[in-house]
């Protein structure tokens, strides 16, 4: 069974309860879009899916954070090719200054994990403490293979997850995914 | 006399295909380069200038970590790992590749190795330089001439 969650990069916990059962389970599962699906239900052909995806990006409020001056601006970018409002920070302090402002607009945090001040670990686990809920999404970006980032990110609340180097389908992908995955959860 | 548009934009087909071939670049750069539109019409040289003036810092930096005694790997490992971050998001793929064996080095705690790298890096770093450099030229008297930047 467990090998089952890894390999659809899930995971399953037991979770002790008090409540006069014993405990309970958690299952974590990890679906993503086949494509075929995706085009079955945008009009066929390229064109038509390509303006469907970014309808869906489009004015999305983003918060960049990344220390790196050049990675920081080729993806943003990416981003505003895309559609998205984005606004940039170079660090895990700045981050935190922009989110904890009341009326802060922020939809998703892009959040490069590797930082010199506080990791973007330590930055999500800060954001997750001080605001309710799941808002805003927050995204992981990392050149890290390693095979238990993904629990990892979980645990402390990040919803998705963005190999570097970032190309354009793959943050138009993995934004479309927890967008889509927020809706149905909240 | 100087050279008509058509000749300079096959100039640059030329050295920016060679550029590939050679391994300095790789898919990244091109993706860098379609995002560059109307809107944005100096994005990829801004970039790039951005990335050289990283690139001289990174390097200065690393030197000094590794002339200390002891050396600092740790702090070495953290500049080989920004570099390595910067340069694959660009599509410098040699700088990268030698910010991979260099962290390695760093990882063994391995002085000599460590040098090795870094002098490579330099040398990596220049030519990369030199040649961008040139690339950037062509174009500007491609735009010049009131010619039109040909497309891979």
């Amino acid at each position: 069974m467990f090998c089952y969650m890894q390999l659809m990069q899930g995971n399953i916990w037991l979770v002790p309860c008090n409540h006069g059962f014993p405990q309970s389970m958690t299952l974590l599962l990890r679906f993503q879009l086949r494509p075929s699906i995706t085009i079955a239900i945008s009009d066929p052909g390229e064109g038509s899916e390509h303006t469907d995806s970014n309808s869906m990006l489009r004015s999305l409020q983003v918060l960049l954070v990344d220390n790196d001056d050049v990675n920081r601006a080729v993806t943003k970018r990416l981003l505003q090719k895309l559609g998205c409002v984005v606004t940039s920070v170079a660090s895990g302090f700045e981050c935190l200054t922009v989110i904890g402002h009341a009326g802060s607009s922020i939809q998703v945090i892009l959040l490069d994990l590797h930082m010199p001040d506080i990791d973007g670990f330590e930055v999500a686990t800060r954001i997750r403490k001080f605001r309710s809920g799941n808002r805003p999404m927050i995204v992981a970006l990392t050149a890290s293979a390693e095979e238990d980032l993904w629990d990892r990110c979980m645990q402390v609340g990040i919803n998705g997850v963005i190999r570097k180097p970032v190309l354009l389908h793959g943050i138009a992908s993995e934004l479309r995914r927890i967008l889509m995955q927020g809706n149905i959860v909240l | 006399m100087t050279m008509d548009v058509a000749q300079l934009q096959r100039k640059l087909r030329e050295h920016q295909a060679a550029m590939f071939q050679q391994g300095f670049l790789d898919d990244q750069f091109s993706q860098l380069q379609k995002l560059q539109d109307e809107s944005t019409p100096d994005f990829v040289i801004e970039v790039i200038t951005m990335f050289f003036d990283d690139s001289e810092n990174l390097l200065k930096n690393m030197a000094r970590c590794l002339e200390q005694v002891p050396a600092d790997f740790k702090q070495i490992d953290a500049h080989a790992h920004q570099y390595k971050g910067s340069s694959a998001s660009i599509g410098a793929a040699r700088v990268k590749n030698v910010c991979a064996t260099f962290r390695a080095f760093c990882e063994a705690k391995n002085q000599e190795g460590c040098m090795r790298c870094l002098s490579q890096l330099q040398q990596e770093y220049s030519l990369l330089k030199n040649a961008l450099q040139y690339l950037f030229s062509l174009q500007q008297q491609i735009k010049a001439a009131g010619g039109s930047i040909p497309t891979q």
